[in-house]
């Protein structure tokens, strides 16, 4: 089952940015720009994981909406512009998650969802594409049913690619993020474990090479 | 050394110098006159003495007395007018005498005088002795009368009143330098107070002020002290205040630029890596295309807001050709809100410059406008000018009261999401103010919720 993500905020541009880079990751969404409207609709559909909310919004404002938030048990985490460390530690203290000052990176705001899901126990550990099916907790991957054996540094890369999911993910960051900070520089180490992928799942036009840029698992 | 303390150190100086001049003139005058005034009667003494023993020898001898009756006839007169400093001497032996000194070797006959001897002043013996002598002649016989008056006394007098002297000259000294000292300490402290004063302003304290109430120049000093102290707690206060409003205008500037960036970043982003659709690639772009736009207005306004701080070239301005301008301006928007816009202009020129009226109007009416829900009443919006007024009258939804006295600052808006949509940067009637204060004008909001908005902009 898909974690279900509610984002509240104003501002167009912004909201339909996170809304594809969350579809893409794997959640599925749902948006408000007024934050009365969307305390109303909670009454009827609460059943979110996770709440991301603009601070300074029209109807009803984040700190506002947070208690609301609280009633239905729905973490939150902010997204906002206002830099002041009041507003943070108003936010924090508050009992939000986390706090997340615009304009931020859109990975970033990915790594802090894992990580509140993660410690409120409702992360999705599971993660598809085509016929693969990748378990995180278990260290599994089977296709089409059949279980499939991969290196360590393998399943790192093909988690890192499956968290997101039609976005491209540069070599330095794979480096970074499964490597570690001692093999930066050494990029090719990153193609020879894409081919490998590749060939184990038979994803070859899956996993694309995107030109001076990186690799993306594409799924649409 | 602290000018108090070098005052008195002068003043001390010179009142010992003048006591003591003073005082060592008069104990030299009276001791002077005192020993003088000794002399002289012992002078008379022996004068008298010499008189009266001449006259009762004379008187008594005879040329044909013998030696012995001579001898004794003279120790006779002589005794009867002789105390104890009587000395007589005949031949250079002593006839009669009353001391134990021969006077003779101290007194010289002066050979200027006849019969004087003169006087002479000497010490014998720790004693101070003043001797005075004369000559006479009882028949053909030369004698000499002494006085040795012995004038310790008179001597130990004097040096008993040098030292009295001496006392009251330095308890004066100490009384007059004790005085000059409380006198300037008194009338330095001020000074103390206003220097006091001083460094506690230069650490910050700037509501410090001297409490200074005497009326000489010290006093004068005082007041202009605070009169100073006073400008520089305006100033600080006023420069304080505008670094605040300055720190809060960048922070919205900073704020209002963090919305429209952090969506032109993700977008850019999700068109640079993401695998997006035809639809999605529009959608992104034509988000991008409003922000960029919103920015750029934003950046216009801002540049305006800071270049109408500068001194304007003003003009005599034909209004009727500038209301047209800023009605084909406005046009867009007006027919966006269905509104309309009426002009009535009773005075025909002002001396402003044009195109930062404009602009003010322009940001007006569009204000105006905007106001206007979809179900607009069809009453127009009113341009007037009469006299040096030009307002800008609407039947819109109004400005609520408590947000009446906020309009004019930066970034602040009635109705976020509303004036977004309708493209406000925030820096209108920012702007429409910094334009009327250029020109010296006065701005008037008459609002009521519901009823609509009046805005006159009075011109000096």
């Amino acid at each position: 089952m898909k974690n279900r993500i509610l984002v509240v905020e104003d501002d167009a541009a912004i909201r339909d940015a996170v809304l594809l880079n969350l579809q893409f990751a794997g959640y599925e969404t749902r948006a408000f720009e007024d934050g009365a409207d969307a305390a109303n609709a909670l009454e009827d559909d609460h059943a979110f994981d996770l709440a991301l909310l603009d601070i300074m919004l029209p109807g009803m404002d984040g700190f506002e909406l947070f208690s609301v938030m609280e009633h239905y048990g729905i973490p939150v985490i902010y997204m906002t512009a206002k830099t002041d460390s009041a507003s943070e530690i108003k936010g924090l203290r508050d009992g939000a998650e986390d706090y997340i000052v615009k304009p931020f990176d859109p990975l970033t705001l990915m790594v802090r969802i894992e990580k509140v899901l993660k410690r409120i126990g409702k992360w999705n550990a599971v993660f598809r594409v085509r016929d693969v099916v990748v378990n995180i907790e278990t260290h599994t991957v089977t296709k089409g049913g059949e279980p499939v054996v991969l290196q360590p540094l393998e399943f790192d890369v093909l988690v890192m690619l499956l968290r997101h999911k039609n976005m491209t993910v540069s070599r330095e960051r794979l480096l970074n993020e499964v490597w570690g900070f001692d093999y930066l520089g050494e990029t090719r180490m990153v193609d020879v474990k894409i081919s490998a992928l590749r060939k184990k799942l038979d994803l070859e036009d899956a996993i694309r090479a995107i030109p001076k840029l990186g690799y993306r698992l594409e799924d649409r | 050394m602290k000018l108090h303390q070098r005052i008195t150190l002068l003043v001390s100086i010179v009142l010992a110098a003048v006591i003591l001049a003073v005082s060592l003139s008069l104990l030299l005058y009276s001791r002077q006159t005192i020993l003088a005034m000794t002399t002289e009667q012992v002078e008379r003494k022996e004068q008298t003495l010499r008189k009266s023993f001449s006259e009762m020898a004379r008187y008594y001898a005879k040329a044909d007395d013998s030696e012995i009756v001579h001898a004794s006839l003279i120790d006779y007169c002589f005794s009867r007018f002789a105390d104890q400093t009587a000395v007589l001497m005949h031949d250079g032996e002593p006839v009669y005498t009353g001391v134990s000194i021969d006077p003779s070797a101290y007194l010289k006959k002066d050979d200027t005088y006849q019969t004087e001897y003169d006087s002479v002043a000497c010490k014998v013996h720790g004693k101070n002795l003043l001797i005075a002598g004369g000559m006479t002649s009882i028949g053909a016989e030369n004698y000499t009368v002494y006085i040795v008056e012995d004038v310790t006394d008179i001597h130990t007098r004097i040096r008993r009143m040098s030292l009295i002297y001496a006392g009251v000259s330095i308890l004066a000294l100490c009384i007059g330098a004790g005085a000059v000292m409380l006198l300037v300490k008194r009338s330095t402290k001020p000074v103390a107070a206003l220097s006091e004063a001083a460094k506690e302003i230069a650490d910050g304290a700037y509501e410090k002020r001297v409490d200074v109430q005497t009326g000489d120049e010290i006093g004068a000093l005082g007041q202009d002290f605070n009169r100073m102290a006073d400008a520089v707690e305006t100033k600080i206060s006023e420069l304080e205040e505008r670094n605040e409003r300055q720190r809060l205008f960048i922070g919205g500037v900073t704020h209002e630029f963090k919305t429209p960036m952090t969506g032109l970043l993700l977008h850019t982003g999700l068109l640079r890596r993401a695998n997006l659709t035809e639809d999605e690639r529009d959608a992104s772009l034509a988000h991008i295309e409003m922000q960029t736009a919103w920015l750029e207005r934003l950046t216009q306004n801002l540049l305006k807001l800071f270049t109408s701080d500068e001194a304007i070239e003003r003009s005599e301005v034909d209004l009727p050709a500038l209301f047209e301008t800023v009605r084909e301006g406005v046009e867009p928007k007006l027919i966006e809100r269905g509104a309309s816009l009426s002009i009535a202009c009773e005075t025909q020129t002002l001396l402003c410059n044009p195109d930062l009226i404009r602009s003010l109007l322009t940001n007006l009416i569009v204000n105006a406008a905007n106001a206007y829900d979809a179900n607009a009443p069809e009453k127009p919006i009113a341009l007037t000018v009469r006299g040096q007024t030009i307002s800008v009258a609407d039947h819109g939804r109004g400005i609520p009261k408590e947000a009446q006295s906020r309009i004019f600052e930066p970034f602040y808006r009635v109705d976020k999401s509303r004036s977004k949509k309708q493209g406000g940067s925030g820096l209108g009637l920012a702007l429409v103010k910094a334009i009327a204060d250029a020109h010296g004008a006065t701005i008037t909001v008459e609002s009521e919720p519901d009823v609509g908005t009046t805005v006159s902009v009075t011109f000096p």
